[in-house]
């Protein structure tokens, strides 16, 4: 038992493992689900790439919807992305997505819990770095984006980040850091994206 | 008048299909057999490598929990243990200890992560002896800091795409508010590394005013040490517990010796197929040629003549198999590395069949060894033909 103990701790320390890129999954989907939809009963999870989905063609049309390039090192193709789809009962109820948004000082990862319409009813930052964080995750800005669903971000531009419609009415919660909100904005509408071409949501 | 050499060669090439055939055998058997020494020498010095690349064997960090991960894990990073830095000095003036690097772990509480925070873990390291002992450990992309006291980072691969950092990118120490500088990110390594984030000892000890103080020391030993000897003395230290890789050693060596036994078997079955094969053949090539050698005695050839004609036949075939075989399992060398590497549960990183020439050369001598030995008896068999008997009978029998 211990020569199995040991090799085990060896394979542990030095396997070879696969080798992919990663995605954005709630901390502790149990709480999170039951959080973000207090009438849920159960969930399933699912794991979805835009490599699996529809490869290079559907990269080129998120991109093009989005108003942006992917880019950096870890805005790929074969990232997976986990998609929560909630219950209750046996009625699905919405969606649970996150995506992995770069940010000034760090990642940061946007979720957004959905009705079956694609329609939003929370945004949750899971992780997020910057001195203005706390601000940024206030039910004062969050609740701000309530009811907003795609039609509302299409005209967005992550580049130039002019705000148009409802979105215009949404401000900044800290001057100081720019970036974020945008980053924000930029990874609401391509969880948005997503969710859609992925053929959750219409 | 032709050498007895030169006729042995004819004869081969006169019977060209059987001796091709034999040939191919024969060379099987040394691919074979040189793949297998191949791995039996590449298995062990892989492994032995891999552990050389854990870095230290040796490591030493405060009393109470062993590990820092499981301290992190099971305390949230509130049961950190320190030692004064002035252990490594201590260390490292004794004769045996090749390499020491002081590290430093520190846990923060990050409000901003999950719903009620969560830990994030940053690894203090000594820029000089920690790259010089984690040698596997490559870049995706820069390098490690520039100073001791440099305001940098360098990011495992998984740490730095949860933090979508890259070189260039500034990250924000949690609690101390410090804007660090992203100066590298590693290659993934399979290893605890990837999730770390790595940055100078003195900064972080600086930043979270833990002047002085270490988590745990890494030490790497002669080779000649013997290390459970070692960790004796360390135990005579202060309040320190010593986690040692002398176990995962010991079954690193056991595992080699069951394979090599394993590969010893099969080497042999696969000489004793040769062998057979080689005798087989030679043994047939007589009694088909009876009366050609009836009739070779005849004209005066002696006994040793013909023992010496049909031996010299054998070992051309071996020495031609053994060759065409050695230069097959060199060419094969990857793709038997990748078979290999299929079946084991467990491999290391790096070649797991080596082969040189000084391999190839042993194998092609154990071929002919085995020609000069299931050679004598086809051989002893032809001298002894009666020259009447032979002329007289189309085939001979065994």
């Amino acid at each position: 038992m211990k020569r199995i103990g040991i090799l085990i701790l060896l394979l542990v320390i030095y396997t070879t493992g696969i080798y992919a890129a990663t995605g954005c999954d709630l901390n502790e989907p149990d709480r999170d689900v039951k959080r973000l939809f207090p009438g849920s009963t159960g969930f399933k999870t699912s794991y979805v790439s835009i490599q699996q989905k529809g490869g290079k063609a559907l990269q080129t049309k998120i991109e093009q919807r989005l108003g942006d390039k992917f880019t950096g090192m870890y805005e790929t193709m074969d990232v997976p992305y986990t998609v929560y789809e909630i219950y209750k009962d046996k009625q699905g109820i919405g969606y649970i997505h996150g995506v992995n948004q770069k940010g000034q000082y760090g990642g940061i990862q946007v979720f957004l819990a959905l009705d079956p319409k694609g329609v939003i009813k929370t945004l949750y930052y899971q992780k997020m770095t910057n001195q203005s964080a706390k601000a940024f995750r206030s039910d004062t800005f969050t609740n701000q984006f309530k009811g907003l669903s795609m039609k509302d971000f299409a005209a967005y531009s992550p580049v130039t980040g002019k705000q148009d419609g409802a979105l215009a009415k949404i401000k900044n919660p800290a001057p100081k850091a720019v970036q974020d909100f945008r980053a924000t904005l930029r990874g609401i509408k391509k969880n948005l994206i997503l969710m859609q071409e992925f053929g959750y949501t219409k | 008048m032709p050498s007895l050499f030169g006729i042995a060669w004819k004869n081969i090439r006169r019977k060209r299909l059987r001796s091709i055939l034999t040939i191919i055998g024969i060379a099987l058997s040394t691919w074979v057999l040189v793949s297998l020494l191949g791995f039996n020498q590449g298995y062990e010095s892989s492994l032995n490598k891999d552990i050389d690349n854990l870095g230290f064997q040796v490591l030493l960090t405060a009393k109470g929990c062993p590990y820092e991960a499981a301290t992190l894990m099971l305390k949230g990073g509130t049961g950190l243990k320190y030692m004064p830095e002035s252990i490594v000095d201590t260390v490292k003036a004794n004769p045996e200890v090749e390499e020491v690097t002081p590290m430093l772990m520190h846990a923060v509480f990050d409000p901003n992560k999950g719903e009620e925070g969560g830990i994030t873990a940053f690894l203090g390291i000594d820029p000089v002896t920690y790259p010089r002992m984690k040698t596997y450990l490559q870049f995706q992309q820069g390098k490690w800091f520039n100073q001791p006291q440099a305001l940098e980072a360098v990011f495992g691969y998984e740490a730095a795409e949860l933090e979508q950092r890259e070189v260039g990118d500034s990250y924000l120490l949690p609690e101390a508010d410090v804007e660090i500088k992203v100066v590298g990110v590693l290659k993934r390594s399979g290893t605890q590394d990837d999730g770390t984030i790595f940055l100078p000892i003195r900064t972080l000890q600086k930043v979270y005013k833990v002047n002085g103080q270490v988590t745990s020391v890494g030490i790497k030993v002669n080779k000649s040490t013997d290390i459970a000897k070692y960790e004796e003395e360390l135990y005579k230290l202060p309040d320190v517990q010593v986690v040692s890789m002398a176990q995962v050693k010991q079954t690193i060596s056991n595992l080699v010796a069951t394979a090599r036994v394993m590969v010893m078997s099969i080497a042999l079955i696969a000489i004793l197929i040769a062998m057979v094969g080689v005798m087989n053949t030679v043994l047939m090539s007589v009694l088909e040629r009876w009366q050609e050698i009836g009739i070779m005695k005849s004209m005066g050839a002696m006994t040793s003549h013909i023992f010496k004609l049909i031996w010299f036949e054998t070992i051309l075939l071996t020495f031609v198999g053994g060759v065409v075989g050695s230069v097959m399992s060199w060419i094969l060398a990857t793709a038997t590395d990748k078979l290999i590497r299929s079946v084991l549960p467990y491999s290391p990183t790096s070649a797991l069949v080596q082969i040189d020439i000084i391999l190839a050369l042993k194998a092609i001598g154990i071929i002919m060894f085995i020609g000069i030995i299931s050679g004598i008896y086809p051989a002893w068999k032809a001298a002894r033909i009666r020259p009447i008997e032979a002329i007289r009978s189309t085939e001979g029998e065994l």
